[in-house]
Formats: C-alpha cells, structure tokens, sequence
C-alpha cells in the first residue's frame, strides 16, 4: 500500500522547521517505526529519530502522531492508510527538540534520578536466605513496574508545561514502584521529598498520562498512590494535601463540600485576607455561599459513620487505590450506550492495549 | 420522557446554582425527567480519592445505591469531576464482586442503601449529544443562536482516562460542536479546547494553574469565539471567576463570557433570564445577550 505521511523536520544548525511530506510504498502490517525506516532507507537518510527494540520494550520511539504522543512500533498504519487521513508526525512535547523526531531527554532522565530510582534496602549482608516479596505486594506496584522510561507520558503533562520543574507522570511514578517496594526502608523519606513545592501536588490531574501511556503504568494513578500513602502516613502540610483534607472534612461533616471555607483551610486564613478583594468580587456574583447555615445532606450521619468504619478497615493510603486496580485493569474502552461509535470520521483508536497487558495479575 | 436520578453534585448546589437552575429548566425540553437525590454527599472531586481513597469508594458507592433506589437505570451528573468519579467507582464495583459485597456489608452497617450495580453514570452531554436526546435537542433548540460563534470546552474528565469515560475520541471529541450546530451557533475550533483549566490545583499552585488557563481564553479570544461552552462546572469557575486573576497577573482583560452547557442549549431553546441566571456569572454575559437579541 502507498503510506503517505507528514513530519516536522528540525534543523538544529540552520534552527528552521518544516512540514515535509512523505509517501512510500509499504506492506499492509508496517507500524509507523517501519514506514520511518523506509523513509530513511529509500527517500531520504538524514531523517533523525530513535529506535532500538521494535517491540514495545525500549521506549526509545516515543513521537507524536496528529499530536499525541505514541510509541511508533505500537502504531499500525493500516487503518489510517485507508481511511484516507494523512498523519502529521513530530517531535514528543515538553523536551527540548535536538533534531527531526529527536528529543533531548536529558531534562526527563533528571527527574527520575530526582526520585532515586534504586531500592534502599537498609541492609547490605543478603542473610542467609532470600527475602520473599508475596504476590499480594508485588500487586501494589504491578503497574508501575512496566514503566519502559519512553517519555510518552511527560509528552502532553498539563502541569509540566506550566510549570518545566514538576518532576511529572514518569518520575512519579518510579517514585511509587520504590515507595510501594515492601523491600524498600525509605518509604517516609521518600514520601517526604516527593511532597516537596514540585512534587505530588503539582499534578492537576489532566490524565493526559494515563491515555498517553503505551505500557499501561496509569501514572496519574500512580501519583494519587503517592498522595494517599503521604496522608497516611501524616504528609499533609502542602496546601495540595490541605486542600484534600478538607473535602473529607466536609463529607463527613455536611457532606457536601464547605466552599467557602475551603480558601482559609487550604492557604491559611493570612493568606485567605489578602484574596479578600477577590473574594468579594465573587461574593457579589453569589459565587461565595455563606458558610452559616451550613448546606448540610440528608442522612449525612450514614456518611459519617462510613468514615469512622472504613477507616477500621486497614485500608489506608494507597492501599485503597490498589484494591481497585484489578477491577478497573479488566476494563476495555468501551462505552454502554448501544451503538454508539466513540471513534468517528478521521479519527482513530490509540494503540491498543498489548494482548495481556490489561489483564490483572493472578494471587498466588 | 426517560427518567434519570439526577445528581447535581457541589457546586451545583452551591456556588454555581445557575446550572442546577438551568439545567432542571431545560430537562423537559430534551426528553429527561429529573429525580433529584437528596440523601447524598460529594462525590470527592478526586481529593477524597487522593486522601481516603477507601472512604471516597463507599461515599460514591452510596451515591449509586441512592440512584439506584429511585428505580431509574441512569445516573446524570453535570459535572466532569463528578462523571469521573463516580465512573470510576461504579466500574471498580461491578468488576469485582468481592469488593462489591464488602462495600454492600459496611452500607448496610450505617443504614445506608445496598447497590446492585444496575445503575450507569452519564453525564448530560452525552444524553443530549447522540441517539433520541440528540433529536429532541434539534426540536428544542428552534430559537438558535444566530450564528454565534461558540468555543467549546470539554475540560479533562468528560475525556480522559477514555478507558472509563469513552463516549467519544478523547483527543477529536465532537459532541460539544454537534450541540452547538444543532443550537444554531458556530463552533470556534483550537487546540487547547481538551487541555486542562488548572482548576484542581489552582488553590494550592495558582501560579501553574493560571498558565495553563489562559491558554484556551486567549486560544479561543483570538479564533475569534463570542463567547466558550464548557460542561464541567469547575472548568466554568475557573474560566469565569478566574479570568480577573488572569487580568491582576497578565494585564490581559479577555472579557470571555463562559457558558454552562445547560445555558447555551437553553438560550436556543427559549428559556428566559430567571432561569439561566447570567447575573451569576462574573465575567457579564451581556454582550452574547445583545448579539441575540439584536
């Protein structure tokens, strides 16, 4: 079939880009690695990009496609081709661009040695025998595990665009596969450096992550691990962890949100006086709802007293997360609304999961 | 008439009435009958699921069960955070029927309702963007918009993670454009119309929040839109309100009049003023008033 497709070319020395298009003759199972190949084989060598494994394993191929971020060798063209849309490749977002379809990782590779990305086993004599990890605590860092370091995720990050020193999805999430090690000694100390000004509670919960991923990691979810195991463990003084703990102060208590005293709770109330201009200027908008008498749910008691049970429970931190992942793991996209077609016209799936890559790890 | 449990979440209920108001205005009028929950709580917003993510499965839980209660089979929210949430949890619930059975034992120990899992959770969007609402939406919606040119704004949770929201190509939605055409209007196209409005951390992280939230005011001022839409009413507090922090910080006055969706379908639709609130928003929407008008 003929594969025609666009690029954004970089030119570091001449500092100039262009859309080039491309068309080249290919066989009907190419993925977008090997439609690349034959562009730099047969049309034009000095076409930059990496590549090594070619299944899904290095993370070396992490680019855009139509501007979002794909590994190339998960990338099938086949329906793309027939459907007649051309695709536009380009460079991974949020890293500065060194040629073609090449990023400079250095400023991701940065970040997870931020996390140090290495057990702390607090030991350095082995012992006499191995030390046995359960599969029951392998499961709470099953998915951070297949982490392969493409970048895809730190591509379309809301809050890294905002703010370039968020340590971001990736690095968060090694963060947990190490935070969750049931061999690792550092749990607080690492809970603690993450929760730092770029940390946890810079994420803004975009979950561009979570649809970029090509491996599964779920990093948003990966971070809320790393929220609730901080809380749990009394990490709480950011304004981020304040500003969660004062939603489960007001479910229990009204049920309801208490929005107005959210400001004051959050920041403090010093803070909270100097946005009093602001504030007024909402207050005038019917957008400050007086905190007195407070908006309170029916039967919020049966709220309440679901706290107070749950929290007997030992399900704390992130173990709360964890439970939940085996459910949501088995879920294919779909949506329940007979007929209803998500993808329409010129626009195409993201690849695929990989065949058991979404089924959930069996307890032994 | 389909009959939906309708819960309306925060701050619909409270610093953003105009959409509760709104929203119970234009229901007839797209074929749905409201049951409103009374006995509920937050859903979390996504900060009970970070701090008590065990607490944040059984609040939602008994969200469920109360809908479910009503006998309705759908739960509508107007509210992407809300959508997300408890998506979530209704999926994690009826995917595992162990956890399914330990939530029902502690629901049942505060009095609470048990849920079967019959209920699923959708968002008014997708209720009026396809299949009969989406008709009956193109009947409603006779009075038009008179070519007023609309920037959508799906915000992040009606789309991602697609896995558990799914009603449309998170990164090409169009349900939003469709409504818009259908009410007459022209929809403004721009890339940051599926980024996110900062809004999760703008307490915490203003300075970060504001960046990411001027890109789709000044996007969508510069395409030329009269005015954004968006279906989440967190995105429109961020939108709204925040636009005068954007101004105090940048010196940009974008002026953008921000739109519930319930508000755009039924300024087409014919609903007056006492039920579409305007005079509760804080950037005025007087200049779309007059457009219409004229």
């Amino acid at each position: 079939m003929q594969v025609p497709l666009k690029i954004w070319r970089y030119d570091p020395v001449a500092g100039q880009k262009k859309l080039v298009e491309y068309e080249v003759d290919a066989p009907e199972w190419v993925t977008l690695l090997d439609v690349l190949d034959l562009i730099k084989d047969k049309v034009d060598g000095t076409l930059a990009y990496r590549k090594s494994c070619r299944m899904m394993i290095c993370g070396s191929c992490g680019m855009r496609m139509d501007g979002a971020a794909v590994l190339a060798c998960k990338t099938r063209m086949y329906d793309i081709v027939q459907s007649g849309h051309v695709p536009v490749i380009s460079a991974m977002g949020n890293l500065p661009v060194v040629k073609d379809l090449v990023v400079d990782m250095e400023p991701f590779w940065g970040k997870i040695r931020a996390v140090q990305p290495w057990l702390d086993s607090g030991y350095s004599d082995p012992g006499e025998k191995e030390h046995v990890v359960s599969q029951e605590q392998m499961d709470v860092i099953h998915k951070e595990s297949l982490c392969i370091m493409c970048g895809c995720c730190v591509s379309e990050c809301n809050s890294m665009e905002a703010d370039p020193d968020f340590l971001g999805p990736a690095a968060l999430a090694k963060g947990m596969r190490f935070v969750g090690d049931a061999r690792d000694k550092t749990e607080v100390e690492r809970l603690q450096s993450y929760s730092g000004e770029h940390g946890i509670w810079d994420c803004t919960r975009c979950y561009f992550c979570q649809e970029r991923c090509p491996k599964g990691v779920d990093p948003r979810d990966a971070i809320a691990k790393l929220g609730a195991q901080a809380m749990a463990k009394g990490i709480d003084t950011d304004l981020g962890a304040k500003h969660a703990k004062w939603f489960v102060t007001s479910a229990k208590t009204t049920g309801w949100l208490r929005e107005t005293e959210l400001v004051p709770k959050t920041q403090g109330v010093v803070s909270a006086i100097t946005e009093v201009g602001f504030a007024m200027q909402l207050f005038k908008r019917g957008k400050v709802p007086p905190p007195v008498p407070p908006h309170v749910a029916e039967n919020v008691g049966e709220a309440r007293a679901l706290y107070d049970l749950v929290k007997q429970q030992g399900r704390d931190g992130a173990a709360g997360i964890v439970q939940v992942e085996k459910p949501l793991g088995r879920l294919e996209f779909e949506h329940e609304q007979e007929g209803h077609e998500p993808y329409g016209e010129g626009s195409f799936p993201r690849p695929q999961p990989l065949l058991g890559e979404d089924e959930a790890p069996t307890t032994q | 008439m389909r009959t939906v449990a309708y819960y309306k979440g925060c701050l619909a209920s409270l610093s953003a009435k105009e959409l509760d108001i709104s929203t119970q205005a234009l229901a007839p009028k797209v074929g749905l009958e409201l049951v409103e929950l009374e006995s509920v709580t937050c859903c979390g917003a996504g900060d009970i699921h970070e701090a008590e993510p065990d607490f944040y499965l059984h609040l939602n839980a008994r969200i469920l069960a109360y809908a479910e209660e009503t006998g309705a089979d759908t739960l509508m929210t107007v509210c992407n955070v809300c959508t997300l949430n408890l998506r979530q949890a209704n999926h994690a619930l009826k995917g595992d029927a162990a956890l399914l059975d330990r939530v029902n034992e502690n629901l049942e120990a505060v009095g609470a309702p048990q849920y079967s899992g019959g209920v699923e959770v959708l968002h008014l969007l997708w209720l009026v963007a396809a299949g009969e609402g989406y008709e009956l939406l193109q009947e409603a919606a006779h009075k038009g918009l008179k070519g007023l040119k609309i920037a959508p704004f799906y915000g992040c949770q009606i789309l991602r993670p697609s896995k558990l929201l799914g009603f449309e190509d998170p990164d090409k939605p169009s349900s939003l454009e469709r409504i818009i055409e259908a009410c007459g209007g022209e929809p403004i196209d721009y890339p940051a119309k599926i980024k996110c409005c900062g809004f999760p951390i703008i307490q915490a992280r203003e300075e970060v929040a504001l960046a990411e939230l001027i890109q789709p005011i000044e996007q969508a001022r510069e395409a030329g839109a009269d005015a954004m839409v968006t279906p989440c009413p967190l995105c429109h507090l961020s939108l709204d309100a925040w636009q005068l922090k954007l101004r105090e910080q940048t010196g940009k006055d974008f002026q953008m009049p921000i739109l519930h969706l319930s508000q755009l379908i039924g300024v087409a639709a014919g609903l007056d003023g006492a039920d579409l609130k305007f005079k509760r928003h804080v950037i005025s929407v007087a200049p779309v008033v007059e457009k219409l008008s004229v």
